[in-house]
């Protein structure tokens, strides 16, 4: 279903300098290190809540994109981060930034547990498994009103002193999402990453090679499974609220839809599907109800017009093809 | 709970129920079986057409009444408004998209679901609405010491009379062969000088056919109101899953499954219910990881 | 071409979408946001609160409050507390509304309850049931002008306690509120009648369409009586499998708000008699001058009876009107300060008081039965014993323990 081919050949040094996207990105960097002190306070929110988002969303990707999974239950590990760093900051007196360490390795930990029994099974049906087994953690969540808060979620949740003001709590998401961004792309650009799209794109031949598939898939999991819980503890510092809904399936949908929007076959796809989504979602409310009508609108017209999702299409305008990590192939199963 | 014991008539009533409950399910995950058999597309906006189906059998109903004549006019109508939506869907712009990636289709049927929810709003309002059951179906008798709803048996009438329907039609007509065989091979099929996109269209059309007959059946035994189509279609999707990919028969596996380990269930367990279905399905995914019965690909 | 051209629409739909909703500058009307549900099953009654709050401002906007009119702005959360909370942190860094008002989902409230507290922005809670947004977590930025759980869980337990039953089954959606109103109706239960015992509970998931499965499991444990904590559009299922299961007519039965129009109207003559309900309103009874005069504004604006979330709708706005009024400034402190212990006039008849020390709306609470009469097509309640807000409501030094103060 993903074809493509990756480019491991070329030193990490050689390929940083002559991607033509660095300095526009270092731009936009810049831009947003100084947007606190210019614009007003909910932007300031928002385009927060979009790192968050946007990390959640490449995060799916490694899966997604990259693995060639059909990762149907991504929030589940978005919600147990989340709900870890909650429950150690409002249950425990431990200081807090051990909270912040255990909420992703809550989620990688999780992660390994579903996609051990995911891994054994292929396409739709590890999909659909990991869709059960993580409903079965968020009736968990759900029901126990006792420790977890149960359906009313847990509120409140003390910032620490550093992060107090919410410019703070900008700046902490923004560079933990930078760091992110910098660690995904050297995992995808690595030997690693070379052997995971590999595998997504012909798991017999790689098989006959000599590559444990399974092995390299889980890892791969827990890998986006970690990223998925830093995205959870930052959503914690944004809103100082966990809810169960954070693991129910549509969330999980949404994610899968922010990166197919954005071009599910490049690095930075994702993000922009995610920004997308949450700029429509706070601004198209404002002035209809019928706001879902509009999303599924614009994603028909994205379908027809623009079928590489958006970034796949600045991409091609930009003639930059072998940047993508696959070609969109045609419709054969 | 645990410890007390359930005579053979409660049982007994308890797993009818579940096997009625279990018809439902199958019509509406046999069309989306059927769906993914032969598009290879799961159809995420199979529930927003289960929901225009009951919706649209209140509006039938409403004009003309609850005799049983209105009754089964209604039964008949009510799904073909459905079939008549997703032809135009299919026509308009589904079709155009068959040569594309599967992840298209399906981000398609996503996007379908959405724009289906809200129009489903925008005509009949957020209002509850109810449908009546003609006066025969009413009321309950006795089945083993319990109130059986007649409905209930009802459907335990039609749900076989669905499933008999759909065999003759896959198995003996030529159109339901054509559909098999380019579930397995639509190159071929094409190659034989048959459209390929008109069987699509075909087996489109009749797989929402068959949600909007769910809708229909499902409309007087429970109330009809937005956001059904998301209580459906998860677990449609895990019935589809377990019974093997494309295969109707899996799905009346899975249905029965799942609607006899629901009341089952509900019997042994009932502070628990919110895990049954998933944890039916974890436990025959891990058993038999593609599915109980043979996906069609 | 094509595609150049549908991406430089989007471009432009979303540019101009990010500029034009820069905060509002403009002479000063009161600004109300509002957010809640209007899709999905919740919608019916957000819908119908709307409803309630527009005819009140219809009537209020007239002469007007400290010189300027009441404006509102609605937002959808779609049932999700996590948009809630961002649709509320829009409304109040973007839209610099004065006050919030909301919703029916639990968890969203009390979320947007500890961003009020933050913000310093008063918050009125219309519809969610949940005790702990005056109780436990309450605080002075929040209000609620409808019931909750637990004054519901005490009129209900009056009632009951008064039959002759002992052995009860809980059922109901399996969510906070389905399990809050349980727990109320049993702690206030027992407490007047300590030989009451649970022999067991089912909880199902919320909105499950098929409930025969569990009633008649019910049935098969033969209680005395059987307790129903539902919401929504799941009171209509089980309203409907009552009266297909016939069980309604061999186990008495009771759920709070069974006797809501809301509920009961789409059954029409097919909703199940002898029901046990409460509620703490109803457009039929008590039938004043003022409650008629109000039904017939509201079904000639609106074209349906309101319901109770109309009558909370309604009251809220007038209790927004009068406080700015008392405050005779446009300031959030001075409105909270006015609002508490303020009473006002109900569309009901009689007035209604929001007390000072956990405030809470003191509402009164019907206790009927449905029944089908001549004069409409769909039942109502009957045999309508009121209980007086004080009567059911936690008192003051109860609050202020659950709050640890």
């Amino acid at each position: 279903m993903f074809k493509g081919v990756g480019n491991p050949s070329t030193t990490l040094r050689t390929r940083l300098v002559s991607h033509r996207w660095l300095w526009p990105a270092v731009g936009v960097f810049i831009i947003l290190l100084i947007l606190p002190p210019l614009a007003p306070r909910f932007y300031v929110y928002i385009f927060a809540l979009i790192f968050v988002t946007a990390l959640l969303a490449m995060s799916l990707n490694l899966t997604v994109g990259y693995g060639g999974l059909f990762q149907f239950h991504h929030s589940v590990f978005y919600g147990v981060g989340a709900y870890t760093l909650a429950l150690m900051l409002t249950k425990t007196s431990l200081p807090m930034w051990v909270g912040f360490i255990a909420g992703p390795i809550m989620a990688a930990v999780v992660g390994l547990f579903i996609g051990w029994f995911c891994v054994r099974l292929s396409q739709l049906y590890f999909g659909m498994l990991q869709i059960s087994l993580g409903s079965l953690i968020w009736a968990i969540v759900f029901r126990w009103y006792t420790f977890t808060g149960g359906d009313d979620g847990i509120h409140g949740i003390p910032r620490p002193p550093i992060l107090s003001s919410s410019n703070r709590a900008y700046y902490f998401i923004l560079f933990a999402l930078v760091i992110c961004l910098v660690a995904m792309y050297i995992i995808v650009k690595s030997p690693f990453g070379a052997t995971l799209q590999a595998v997504r794109d012909n798991p017999q031949r790689c098989e006959a090679v000599g590559i444990n598939v399974r092995r390299h898939q889980l890892m791969a999991i827990v890998i986006a499974t970690f990223f998925a819980g830093v995205a959870g503890v930052l959503f914690v510092v944004l809103e100082r609220s966990v809810f169960p809904s954070l693991l129910f399936w549509t969330l999980s949908l949404e994610i899968f839809i922010m990166c197919l929007l954005g071009g599910w076959f490049t690095f930075a796809g994702p993000m922009l599907g995610a920004a997308i989504i949450v700029a429509l979602r706070t601004f198209v409310g404002k002035y209809t109800e019928y706001w879902t009508l509009v999303l599924g609108v614009i994603l028909i017209l994205l379908i027809f017009f623009l079928p590489e999702g958006v970034m796949g299409y600045f991409l091609r305008i930009g003639g930059s093809a072998n940047r993508r990590i696959g070609e969109s192939g045609k419709g054969a199963g | 709970m645990l410890g007390q014991s359930f005579s053979f008539a409660a049982l007994a009533s308890q797993f009818l129920v579940g096997l009625s409950r279990a018809m439902i399910l199958f019509v509406v995950c046999a069309g989306l079986s059927f769906v993914l058999g032969v598009l290879r597309v799961p159809n995420v906006a199979h529930g927003a057409l289960y929901m225009i189906g009951a919706f649209s059998a209140y509006s039938i109903s409403t004009l003309l009444g609850s005799s049983p004549a209105g009754f089964w006019l209604t039964l008949i109508l009510a799904p073909l408004v459905v079939a008549l939506v997703s032809l135009i869907a299919e026509r308009a712009l589904f079709c155009h998209l068959y040569q594309r990636e599967h992840l298209m289709l399906l981000l398609f049927t996503f996007a379908l679901s959405l724009i289906l929810g809200d129009l489903v709003k925008l005509v009949w309002g957020a209002t509850y609405r109810s449908v009546l059951a003609p006066a025969f179906l009413r009321g309950s008798f006795p089945i083993f010491g319990s109130a059986f709803p007649r409905y209930n048996l009802f459907l335990l009438v039609i749900g076989p009379l669905v499933a008999i329907g759909l065999w003759l039609f896959v198995n003996k007509t030529k159109m339901g062969k054509i559909s098999r065989a380019a579930a397995v091979d639509r190159e071929m099929v094409g190659a034989l000088g048959i459209n390929v996109s008109w069987v699509f269209a075909a087996a489109f059309v009749i797989g929402c056919y068959l949600a909007g007959l769910g809708g229909a059946l499902v409309a007087p035994t429970i109330s009809i109101t937005l956001g059904m189509d998301h209580n459906i279609i998860i677990e449609a999707f895990l019935i589809v899953t377990i019974g093997g990919l494309g295969n109707i028969w899996g799905a009346l596996v899975g249905s029965l499954i799942f609607g006899v380990t629901q009341s089952l269930g509900v019997l042994f367990w009932p502070q628990f219910a919110i895990v049954f279905p998933y944890t039916a399905v974890v436990v025959v995914l891990l058993l038999r990881p593609t599915g109980l019965l043979r996906s069609v690909w | 071409m094509k595609k150049l051209f549908v991406f430089t629409i989007l471009t432009l739909v979303v540019l101009t979408s990010l500029v034009a909703c820069g905060p509002q500058k403009a002479e000063r009307p009161i600004k109300v946001g509002i957010i809640d549900t209007y899709s999905g099953p919740p919608a019916v009654y957000a819908e119908d609160a709307l409803n309630g709050f527009k005819l009140a401002l219809d009537e209020i906007n007239k002469e007007g409050v400290l010189g300027t009119t009441i404006e509102y702005t609605t937002r959808d959360e779609q049932f999700k507390p996590d948009v809630a909370l961002s649709m509320a942190k829009e409304l109040v860094l973007n839209e610099e509304v004065d006050l919030l008002v909301g919703t029916i989902n639990s968890a969203a409230a009390l979320a947007i309850s500890e961003y009020a507290k933050e913000e310093k922005v008063p918050f009125i809670v219309w519809i969610s049931k949940s005790e702990k947004i005056t109780g436990e977590q309450g605080h002075r930025y929040v209000f609620s002008t409808g019931e909750n759980t637990a004054m519901a869980g005490k009129a209900g337990a009056s009632a009951l306690a008064q039959k002759p039953y002992t052995k009860y089954w809980i059922a109901g959606d399996d969510y906070e509120y389905g399990h809050a109103i349980g727990d109320s109706v049993q702690r206030n239960l027992k407490a007047l009648k300590p030989d009451v015992e649970v022999i067991g509970e089912s909880w199902w998931k919320t909105g499950e369409p098929d409930l025969i499965p569990y009633l008649t499991a019910i049935t098969a444990a033969k209680p005395d009586a059987v307790i129903f904590c539902a919401g929504g559009a799941s009171m209509t299922n089980v309203l409907k499998a009552l009266k297909a299961t016939g069980m309604s007519e061999q186990v008495p039965i009771w759920i709070h708000t069974a006797t809501d129009h809301a509920v009961l109207k789409p059954l029409g003559a097919e909703a199940p008699e002898g029901v046990m309900g409460t509620m703490d309103y109803h457009f039929y009874y008590p039938d004043t001058p003022e409650n008629q005069a109000f039904v017939k504004a509201f079904e000639e604006a609106y074209g349906s009876s309101p319901g109770f979330p109309a009558f909370h709708g309604y009251i809220t706005a007038r209790f927004i009107a009068e406080a700015f009024k008392k405050a005779g400034a446009l300031d959030k402190e001075k409105f909270i300060d006015a609002l508490e212990g303020l009473k006002i006039a109900s569309p009901a008849g009689g007035e209604l008081e929001m007390r000072a020390c956990d405030h809470q709306a003191v509402l009164p609470m019907y206790l009927g039965v449905t029944k089908k009469v001549p004069e409409y097509d769909f039942l109502i309640s009957s045999d309508i014993v009121t209980v007086s807000g004080d009567g059911v409501m936690p008192t003051c030094d109860e609050i202020k323990a659950v709050r640890g103060e």
